[in-house]
């Protein structure tokens, strides 16, 4: 409960913080422009080839626009973690972390904050019920639940990849950026469609990092694609799955931590 | 207490007897630099795996573009075949390195905390000074990282490999146009540190002008399968002389003739860039607030 508090109290201080500056307005618009015209090259592809086969724009938009959203969600929440191996290990400010009596996840997970993060959640969620607009698909109360715990599920498997780099980044010191195929990279293989993916790219997806499940299972239950209830309702303990792994990673990196700052 | 730092026309006059030694400042500034980006070789490794994961899903979806769509053949039609657009995959990944997505993070770091001050008191042209710094910035991945990408293109197997240019001339005058992209990133570069000279506007305005230089590049999408009633507008934006132009030259898309109105097209952008980049400069120049103390 107090950590709760404690991270209530984190995020608020650097909300405000980061509304000092005048520009804020145009940071959200900044990260709306990088989400509305990240698919545009798949938008333009589709309106001069037609769908493939029973792929049309919609579905791939679907499935790409739920990883986005739970993406986006971990940015909001847990973006200390995305800055944690360049902010701290390198500059040793992970000392003074380490010297308060308080857990730290938290102190981590709510040292950065900025409300522009929010502008992928918001355009991802207005995607998304675009699409299923567009495909008439009524949803019944099972359908919502499906989504709600798809979008829950993704933004812990996220969270839990920023809490793996973080780990790792405790042995690497730099040279990090191969973590991008986990995260902005990761919600670009939704754009092929699913049986002509390679089948290296839908394992590594599907049972090292759930990916797939947290957004092709869920949106393909609602849409009636062929896969079950059963599936769609995986994204959850999958992502609990590897965020208990990230956790143990993130445990041995602190276990091994040396100071690198002065 | 931010103080006001005012600079007389006269500063900027130079004598005709230093502009030698000014030119050989602003190589060391470059050479300063460059070496500095040299030391990142293992970075550069881990970054190149990011550019081939793209570039492989990217063959990997325009492959089922081709093969399995509706009307399968509207790329031959717009005249890009597969091979020339996995050429265009792999090239693009290359180039992608040299456009500036980013300020330069010296340059950054100077504007937030009121460097700027100590680089105005340098005997040095501020434009001519980070113009020579963004040149070494844009110039260092291509070197790095592109070439273990290059390598990687030539020994992929044969579907997914870059072709050998189209013809001779075309890739001698595709690199003179590579040349004239260098001086447009980094004229470009500049000129988005001169406007974030503004500091409270924070880095959003910088950041979507950058971005809006990379969406028309063609690094999203290969011009050419842009929408039909765009391809005007598309071949005469200023962006298109970041890779796009490059490139057709080398896959021949564009014959050599036509060579020369595209890289002189390249070349009227670099100047209204540096002469965009100067004016604003000047004009945050005179009314600049110092931070910090």
């Amino acid at each position: 409960m107090n950590s709760i508090r404690l991270y209530g109290k984190y995020i608020r201080m650097n909300l405000l913080c980061g509304m000092q500056y005048k520009g804020w307005p145009i940071m959200v618009l900044q990260v709306f422009i990088v989400v509305i015209t990240d698919p545009i090259g798949l938008i333009f592809m589709f309106s001069r080839f037609g769908s493939i086969g029973p792929w049309t724009i919609e579905r791939i938009l679907l499935i790409y626009s739920m990883a986005v959203t739970s993406f986006g969600l971990a940015e909001s929440f847990c973006r200390g973690f995305d800055y944690f191996p360049w902010k701290m290990i390198r500059t040793g400010d992970f000392d003074r972390v380490l010297l308060r009596p308080q857990p730290l996840t938290v102190q981590i997970a709510g040292s950065y904050f900025h409300i522009h993060r929010f502008a992928r959640v918001f355009s991802g969620i207005g995607v998304i019920s675009w699409c299923l607009f567009r495909m008439k698909i009524a949803l019944t109360a099972i359908d919502i639940l499906v989504l709600i715990l798809a979008l829950i599920g993704g933004f812990i498997t996220y969270t839990g990849v920023f809490l793996f780099t973080s780990g790792i980044a405790f042995f690497t010191i730099q040279g990090l950026d191969w973590i991008y195929i986990f995260t902005n990279a990761s919600y670009q293989i939704t754009r092929c469609p699913m049986e002509y993916m390679p089948r290296t790219l839908k394992y590594l997806f599907t049972f090292f990092m759930p990916m797939l499940v947290i957004s092709y299972y869920p949106a393909s239950a609602i849409c009636g694609w062929g896969d079950s209830y059963y599936k769609g309702l995986l994204a959850l303990p999958a992502g609990i799955a590897f965020f208990l792994f990230s956790i143990l990673v993130w445990r041995i990196g602190v276990r091994h931590y040396k100071s690198t700052g002065s | 207490m931010p103080y006001k730092l005012i600079r007389t026309s006269k500063s900027f006059m130079k004598k005709p007897e230093t502009i030698f030694h000014s030119y050989k400042a602003y190589l060391s500034v470059f050479r300063i630099k460059a070496a500095e980006g040299f030391q990142y070789r293992i970075a550069a490794l881990a970054g190149a795996s990011i550019s081939i994961f793209y570039a492989f899903i990217e063959i990997t979806v325009y492959r089922v573009f081709y093969r399995y769509a509706e009307h399968n053949l509207a790329g031959n039609m717009a005249g890009l075949n597969l091979s020339q657009l996995i050429t265009y995959i792999w090239l693009a990944q290359v180039l992608l390195l040299m456009q500036p997505m980013n300020i330069d993070s010296d340059i950054l770091n100077k504007i937030v905390s009121g460097d700027v001050g100590i680089e105005l008191c340098r005997p040095l042209d501020l434009y001519n000074h980070w113009f020579a710094k963004n040149a070494a910035g844009r110039i260092i991945p291509l070197i790095w990282r592109g070439s273990i990408l290059l390598l990687v293109s030539l020994l992929v197997p044969m579907n997914y490999r870059l072709l050998p240019p189209a013809t001779i001339s075309g890739f001698l005058l595709s690199l003179l146009s590579l040349f004239s992209a260098f001086l447009l990133c980094t004229s470009y570069a500049t000129l988005v540190c001169a406007v974030r000279l503004n500091i409270t506007w924070g880095e959003g305005p910088t950041y979507i002008i950058m971005l809006i230089g990379g969406i028309l590049s063609g690094a999203y999408l290969p011009l050419q399968l842009w929408p039909d009633f765009l391809q005007k507008f598309i071949l005469l934006q200023p962006f298109a002389g970041y890779l796009d132009i490059p490139l057709r030259l080398y896959l021949g898309t564009l014959s050599p003739n036509q060579a020369i109105w595209a890289i002189g097209l390249q070349l009227l952008w670099v100047f209204l860039f540096i002469l965009v980049g100067r004016m604003v400069m000047t004009i945050r120049l005179r009314k600049i607030i110092v931070q910090g103390g």
